[in-house]
């Protein structure tokens, strides 16, 4: 990441045209001012980037702009649009072009029919009668190669795509339709560092087009690598709008939380002694692991890296029971299991924190008390009928423990991305796992909300449990684990102790990838 | 041993206390299905309030209620996980002509026996085929349909079938303890049970944990493959237990027993405000759901409107009841998305 070069600064901004102008803008909802009197303007061939924590209001400002939801006060409106953007058509006919976080794809449609999704969409221009776009063809070959999935074929199933490709495929629309503004809402939460040189050249020719295009991270070395200008928002309050020559992460961070964010210190490892592993895994098959062997002590919390495909959430999800091993061991406290299901691995004291939060970790109909118990209500049971005195008091006790948001009865679909993570967190420890394994565990989440998952890592680790930390962020795993492993087609390529001299993210990422010299 | 400083000025939005009151009315808000149950009432009192609220027609009323509230239950449950039974109908109809017809039909209890493990056997297979062989749930109740309404008219040849023990069973039918029908006693029993089982055990827990989100509770250890064949199978051996009843009201069992019940069984769930995609509904709601159809069926024979006519109100009604499901379902949603609408 710290390769990367941001694009030179455009001309000043003030001498180009105004894209859209924001006046005013407030959003309340019942009880709560999401955005409260935003004024704000971009330009056109400007990146402006929209940071904030979570809650903020920066997802809210994004919605407002592709019309997806529509302003309690103030207005937006775009250059060469009559009126206020009223709703998404209007939104799209005044030429914004919203990248959702979820990327819109339908999975039953090929990669190429796909890129030519707006086709099928109603208008003047578009009738349900013409015949079908060849989505085949050369210039979709080309679509395709600007987000760098040139290796795709274009009739393949969108389905068989991971996350990352999946976003970037959503992406290539953006070289087939017509568009003054582009908005980037957490476009990079999905995709991995890889991907990330994709989406730069793509708002490079953007930018170079004219568009103004909008990114909302929180993600600040990407912001800096991207964008001209930042607007930070604090509380849906616009703090300032800085460029970005002129300021430095460490100032946006102050904006973004309204006090300075002291480093995280990673506390010494406790003693390893010469007990007995709580886990290891020996000659590994399964999924695209292919013959991967290693320990994990009492006390330890060690990192797994590896680029999207290098075989870190087979791993992953293998010793944990989510998928059948296809070959190899997996030694619990010095005995041999077999993990044919989540339910066995739990019962022999192996936790997993899944990547997608939304699809496995928690029930989305379920309130904050009941997605906690969900893994240990058999215990807070007496011939199955649950003791509900037992389970609120418990339950109390835990939302207290993990600082969450909102009360047993929140759903814990209505919280941010980090208060979810702290209830998905809190689920898998009442359990009082042996050995936890947490794949990408900030993924999405804001800096706040990052340290205190973090110090809930440190204190598992301490009472003498195993902790395997997966996550293509190699800065992260840098700060928080003991030992790091390094995965790559497969393998396990390389193993380092972060204390050690030169172990930075670069020397990570240059073994993940293959170009050690 | 970490040095952070979280500002608590990250939290903006903070949950509403609420108080009693206001969750009193956010209830009676979401109750649509009572208002429509008041309203059905109101307008049997006005056109036909006499004879609506006699005792014979209460009486009637009720025990037409056992049976279809018995199968409603069977279905809230499949509903619940995401599934779907459109075979009950049938299944309640092969359990009470073979109840009936089995060794002659020679007594009340065995009868029960019998009627419970035809339904227990049809709801094993339903559920076997569903959470092992991964089959759609749909598919596999709408061959069982055909399938157990065709054993259903082979067993009797389509004439039906008298028990030798016919007298006990009409005996059985008019019973009443304190004026209520002992079928309707029984009927408010297994409503009693589901939801004890639903609302207070780890298994009701779990059923709602696999229909709202099958990968999250199987990635919690969930075992979501036994649950979800312990759910039709104790929906198979309610509709069992319904055809025992069935039985037990009309004294004979005719090959039509049960016909195009699962109709209504589906639109009372969902008129009850349960979702069909699973994880959302509630006893109560299926519980009004049931008693808004019988009262419109004994409504509509009340004021003499046609058979054929009387299919045609209720399949309207379904069509407005949904209706009004999708919106007061949007409306909630809006209200809780605006609890906390600046999480993304």
């Amino acid at each position: 990441m710290a390769t990367l070069q941001r694009e030179d600064s455009p001309a000043s901004p003030e001498t180009r045209d105004i894209a859209f102008t924001a006046v005013g803008v407030k959003k309340h909802y019942p009880g709560v001012k999401a955005l409260d009197g935003v004024d704000l303007q971009g330009y056109a061939g400007e990146v402006l980037a929209i940071c904030g924590a979570n809650g903020a209001g920066k997802s809210t400002f994004a919605k407002l702009l592709a019309g997806v939801q529509t302003p309690t006060e103030g207005e937006i409106t775009v250059t060469g649009y009559p009126h206020p953007v009223r709703d998404a058509a209007e939104a799209e006919q005044a030429g914004v072009l919203m990248m959702h976080q979820e990327p819109l794809i339908i999975d039953d449609f090929t990669v190429g029919e796909n890129v030519w999704l707006y086709k099928l969409r109603a208008g003047r221009d578009i009738r349900p009668w013409a015949t079908k776009v060849d989505t085949n063809d050369s210039r979709t070959r080309d679509v395709l190669r600007g987000v760098g999935l040139g290796h795709l074929r274009t009739n393949q199933k969108a389905a068989d795509l991971g996350p990352g490709q999946r976003q970037m495929l959503s992406l290539s629309r953006a070289a087939v339709t017509k568009h003054k503004i582009m908005i980037l809402d957490e476009t990079t939460a999905s995709t991995s560092e890889e991907h990330f040189k994709d989406i730069l050249d793509l708002v490079a020719r953007e930018k170079a087009a004219g568009t103004s295009i909008i990114f909302v991270s929180h993600r600040l070395n990407e912001v800096f690598a991207m964008c001209d200008r930042i607007a930070v928002l604090r509380n849906g309050m616009l703090v300032d709008v800085l460029k970005t020559s002129e300021t430095n992460p460490d100032e946006i961070t102050t904006l973004m939380i309204g006090q300075a964010l002291k480093a995280l210190d990673r506390p010494d490892a406790v003693a390893v002694t010469d007990a007995e592993p709580v886990v290891s895994v020996r000659n590994l098959y399964g999924g695209t692991a292919k013959g991967v062997s290693f320990d994990v002590n009492p006390g330890e919390i060690v990192g797994l890296y590896g680029l999207v495909g290098s075989g870190r959430s087979s791993v992953a999800r293998t010793i944990t029971g989510q998928k059948r091993a296809v070959e190899g061991t997996i030694t619990v406290r010095g005995q041999e299991v077999v993990l044919d299901s989540p339910g066995t691995a739990l019962k022999k004291g192996i936790a997993y924190l899944t990547e997608d939060r939304r699809l496995e970790g928690f029930v989305k109909d379920f309130d904050n008390g009941e997605n906690m118990s969900l893994v240990v209500l058999p215990r807070m049971a007496k011939a199955g009928v649950v003791d509900g005195k037992r389970e609120k008091k418990r339950i109390r006790e835990l939302i207290s423990e993990f600082q969450v948001k909102g009360g047993p009865k929140t759903y814990t679909s209505s919280l941010s991305g980090g208060n979810q993570q702290k209830v998905v967190v809190a689920k898998w420890l009442e359990a009082d796992p042996d050995f936890v394994v947490l794949d990408e565990p900030t993924k999405g989440i804001d800096v706040g909300a990052r340290s205190n998952i973090y110090q809930i890592i440190h204190r598992v680790a301490a009472r003498g449990k195993g902790v395997l930390v997966v996550s293509s962020e190699a800065e992260e795993l840098l700060s928080l684990c003991h030992r790091i492993l390094v995965m790559r087609n497969g393998r396990i390529v390389g193993e380092f102790n972060p204390d050690d001299e030169g172990v930075d993210t670069d020397a990570l990422i240059r073994i993940a990838l293959h170009s050690d010299d | 041993m970490t040095a952070t400083a979280i500002a608590p000025t990250t939290s903006p939005e903070q949950p509403v206390q609420e108080n009693r009151g206001s969750a009193v009315t956010d209830w009676l808000k979401s109750q649509y299905a009572l208002y429509i149950l008041v309203a059905l009432l109101l307008v049997a009192t006005i056109t036909r309030g006499s004879i609506f609220w006699g005792g014979t027609n209460l009486t009637n009323l009720l025990l037409q209620m056992s049976i279809i509230g018995v199968v409603v239950m069977a279905e809230l449950i499949v509903v619940l996980t995401g599934g779907i039974d459109i075979s009950v109908g049938s299944t309640l109809g092969l359990a009470a002509v073979v109840a009936a017809g089995l060794f002659g039909g020679p007594s009340v209890l065995l009868a029960l026996v019998v009627a419970v493990i035809i339904g227990g056997i049809v709801g094993a297979v339903n559920g076997w085929l569903v959470a092992f062989r991964g089959l759609e749930p749909f598919i596999v109740t709408l061959g069982m349909l055909a399938l157990a309404r065709g054993l259903v008219y082979a067993y009797g040849n389509g004439i039906p079938i008298n028990p030798k023990a016919a007298s006990s069973f009409a005996q059985l039918g008019q019973t009443t303890v304190i004026g209520i029908p002992v079928l309707a006693i029984i009927w408010l029993a297994v409503v009693g049970l589901i939801a004890f089982l639903l609302y207070r055990t780890v298994w009701g827990r779990r059923v709602y944990a696999i229909g709202s989100n099958i990968d999250a509770a199987r990635s919690s250890g969930i075992p979501v493959r036994t649950t979800l064949w312990s759910v039709y199978i104790l929906a198979g051996l309610l509709v069992g237990l319904g055809g025992w009843i069935f039985l037990a009201r009309f004294a004979s069992g005719t090959s039509t027993a049960g016909n195009l019940l699962e109709l209504e069984a589906i639109a009372a769930v969902v008129i009850g405000g349960a979702r069909l995609s699973g994880g959302f509904g509630k006893v109560f709601g299926a519980l009004v759901g049931t008693i808004i159809f019988a009262v419109i069926a004994n409504l509509l024979s009340l004021l003499n409107v046609s058979t054929f006519l009387q299919d045609a109100f209720r399949g309207a009604l379904i069509l407005v009841a949904v209706t009004l499901a999708t919106v007061q379902f949007t409306r909630r949603r809006k209200a809780s998305d605006s609890t906390t609408p600046a999480a993304k």
